[in-house]
């Protein structure tokens, strides 16, 4: 009879061993899964710049850029009382060598953050694992979890038997290499117990074991079952363990009488100087029109300063929407710019012209593209509240550019409304 | 075959003959035991331990002191009761530690290393192998999962702490990094970084306890304390465990179950029930 695949006593341990065996590499990084509300209304990154997207093993790459503490935070998660930068990459393709928030190293956690302030970061980073990697900068906020900033694919090139990450402790103990140091010793010691372990197993696995164990103990036979030898190595082995634990801990004390303990604590920073605003968004709300892809703002902008402004860009969860038809943001965006975060569809924008001093109009936007859907970003149809927020680049007359928050309930609609 | 095993066949019951086919039943029993030890073992520190083994700079003076020895003992407890409980045999610590041992590198170097490129360093694992060879030891020599508990129990939460120190000290020498002092443990996890894990989820130590010395003392003494309890209440579930009894299978299970397609016929069930009834002689 020919027995089926899945009652093959041989192939199927065998297949499910080779599953387990074959490592295979992780490319997501899981930022599509986070909750659209904690994507666009959290920490709001902007003017990310990687100073290669080519390194060698070994050699540094440095992320800096801002993010922007919306003010509508939700009250889905938790504020960002306490937060830790980081990066993301698949694994430790690279290592971190420097982090900064607002210039204060940010080794440790940094506390004190404040809705609605601006704050700087820099990451340097080592090359390790050749390949093509995504990276992207973190900040950790505690309750809330990593909410990712724009990513960008690094080659790393060379060779990883090439990398180095060595050390000198304050006590002058050199470490050449953080990645192995220590961990002879600490195999050592394993397999110095698991050699005791396995001679104890041993001496008594040898024996008749099941059966006739089960049947002598159901007949009260433990004066053969456990005999006095037994007892003379089960009392050895006490005092082996003992020994060998008291003199293990005496000698590594001897030999680094010097240990501090783990690191925990936080740093404080201070927001960036605040920028001027002189526009403000009020009154703002969203349809996102889900057959066209397109998430209409309609909103008042009150422009309070002494500059006529135009609109340049709607950035929103890393997506960049951009007016094409203002110079001044086309300079604005760095041509080494990761492509798939900006859309190809302009912003589009009513009545595209300066807002003058002290005017306030009504004006209603169009932000389009498909990464609403590939960034599983219409969701935040389901989400508690179903509210959207973003930032709004606008510019003066002399090039200068000016951050507003835009912010507001959102509404699916399935064809072009007229409520204005 | 020795004098000692000759005296326990016989106590059995069991001829020479029946001793071989046993011999091979235990060799079966043996590695289908191994897994399940190894499995049992691991997932329950993954379920009520978690991260705390991970990772090097996790292997602070007061969580990981407390929380790895008196989760380990639930399992350790639970298989000597049943390995004693049913045949006399004082290695269910050792069968524990020596599985764990074998699946927790094979992790680390598989999963850790492998598919996420972590050094070893970042992941070197524990051991709990001083307390278990000194409760198998104990209940060995006492015979008694009393004092096996409250001896052996204390001795496995006091020993963790030095028997692990004795290769994890030179982790905690101290190294600067970006102006500050820090362990190598904590440079090591923050160069190689892990997404989820930031470095916040540290800030557990509260309070300074330096009127005991160093703080870790105080918590080993107090896993000391919890693992004599943690024993005895697991041996107890062991023990029950161990008092599981045989439950016969029917026709609709093996039917279920794919090992029998045809329904037995009145005569076989007749032929069955007599063989019942004459000592499962048939």
């Amino acid at each position: 009879m020919k027995l089926k695949f899945w009652r093959n006593p041989v192939l199927l341990p065998l297949v499910l061993v080779l599953f387990g065996l074959l490592p295979n590499s992780a490319m997501a990084l899981g930022e599509k899964s986070t909750e659209p509300y904690i994507r666009t209304r959290t920490v709001l990154w902007y003017d990310v710049k990687w100073s290669t997207d080519k390194v060698a093993v070994n050699d540094t790459v440095t992320v800096t850029g801002k993010f922007h503490l919306f003010t509508d935070w939700p009250d889905a998660s938790n504020r960002p009382d306490l937060v830790f930068l980081g990066e993301t990459t698949p694994g430790a393709s690279m290592t971190r060598v420097e982090t900064y928030i607002d210039g204060v190293p940010a080794a440790q956690s940094t506390r004190g953050l404040e809705l609605g302030s601006e704050h700087e970061v820099k990451l340097v980073l080592k090359a390790r694992i050749p390949g093509r990697w995504h990276l992207q900068p973190e900040l950790n906020v505690r309750g809330a979890g990593p909410i990712i900033g724009p990513g960008k694919w690094i080659e790393i090139t060379g060779n990883f038997a090439d990398y180095r990450n060595s050390v000198t402790t304050i006590t002058g103990v050199e470490i050449p290499d953080v990645q192995t140091y220590n961990i002879g010793r600490v195999q050592a010691w394993h397999l110095f117990w698991f050699v005791i372990g396995a001679a104890w197993l041993v001496w008594w696995l040898r024996r008749p074991l099941l059966i006739p164990r089960w049947l002598a103990t159901k007949a009260g036979r433990d004066d053969i079952l456990v005999t006095s030898t037994d007892d003379k190595f089960g009392a050895g082995l006490i005092v082996v363990a003992l020994v060998a634990t008291v003199a293990g801990y005496w000698n590594i004390t001897q030999e680094f009488p010097y240990t501090v303990p783990l690191a925990a604590g936080s740093n404080k920073v201070k927001a960036l100087p605040a920028e001027p605003q002189p526009a403000t968004f009020t009154d703002a709300r969203a349809e996102y029109d889900v057959p066209g892809r397109t998430l209409r703002l309609y909103a008042t902008v009150t422009n309070s300063g002494p500059r006529p402004l135009r609109i340049g860009e709607f950035t929103t969860a890393q997506l960049r929407f951009v007016n094409r038809g203002l110079p001044a943001e086309i300079k604005n965006v760095d041509p080494d710019y990761p492509k798939d975060l900006i859309a190809p569809t302009p912003l589009k924008i009513e009545q595209d012209t300066p807002i003058q001093p002290g005017e306030t109009r009504k004006i209603y936007m169009e932000a389009t593209d498909a990464a609403w859907e590939t960034e599983r970003l219409m969701s935040f149809l389901n989400d508690i509240d179903t509210r959207i927020g973003g930032l709004v680049f606008l510019f003066d007359d002399q090039g200068k550019r000016y951050l507003a928050e835009i912010g507001g309930p959102v509404v699916p609609v399935f064809a072009k409304t007229t409520q204005r | 075959m020795t004098e000692n095993d000759a005296a326990v066949l016989s106590a059995a019951g069991m001829s020479r003959q029946a001793a071989i086919w046993s011999r091979k039943f235990d060799i079966l029993v043996i590695i289908v035991a191994a897994f399940f030890v190894a499995s049992v073992v691991y997932i329950n520190f993954l379920l009520f331990a978690g991260d705390w083994d991970f990772f090097i700079d996790f292997k602070d003076r007061e969580y990981w002191v407390v929380i790895y020895p008196i989760v380990q003992i639930m399992m350790v407890a639970a298989f000597q009761a049943i390995f004693w409980n049913l045949f006399r045999l004082p290695v269910g610590a050792t069968a524990c530690a020596v599985m764990m041992t074998l699946l927790v590198w094979l992790e680390r170097y598989q999963s850790w290393g492998g598919l996420s490129y972590f050094p070893i360093t970042l992941v070197a694992p524990s051991t709990f192998f001083a307390g278990a060879l000194i409760l198998d030891g104990m209940l060995c020599v006492t015979r008694s999962f009393l004092v096996t508990g409250l001896f052996g129990g204390a001795l496995f939460g006091l020993t963790f702490y030095p028997s692990n120190w004795a290769f994890f000290a030179p982790y905690f020498q101290p190294v600067k990094l970006m102006d500050s002092v820090v362990p190598l443990a904590s440079m090591i996890g923050y160069e190689f970084a892990r997404t989820g894990t930031p470095e916040y989820v540290r800030l557990i130590e509260r309070g300074t306890l330096r009127t005991f010395g160093s703080p870790v003392w105080v918590s080993v003494f107090f896993s000391t304390f919890v693992c004599i309890l943690q024993y005895l209440f697991w041996w107890l579930v062991g023990a029950l465990a161990a008092k599981a009894a045989f439950i016969p299978v029917g026709y609709r299970f093996k039917q279920l179950y794919g090992t029998n397609d045809t329904r037995p016929s009145a005569e076989t069930s007749s032929v069955g029930l007599n063989a019942k009834t004459t000592g499962g002689v048939a």
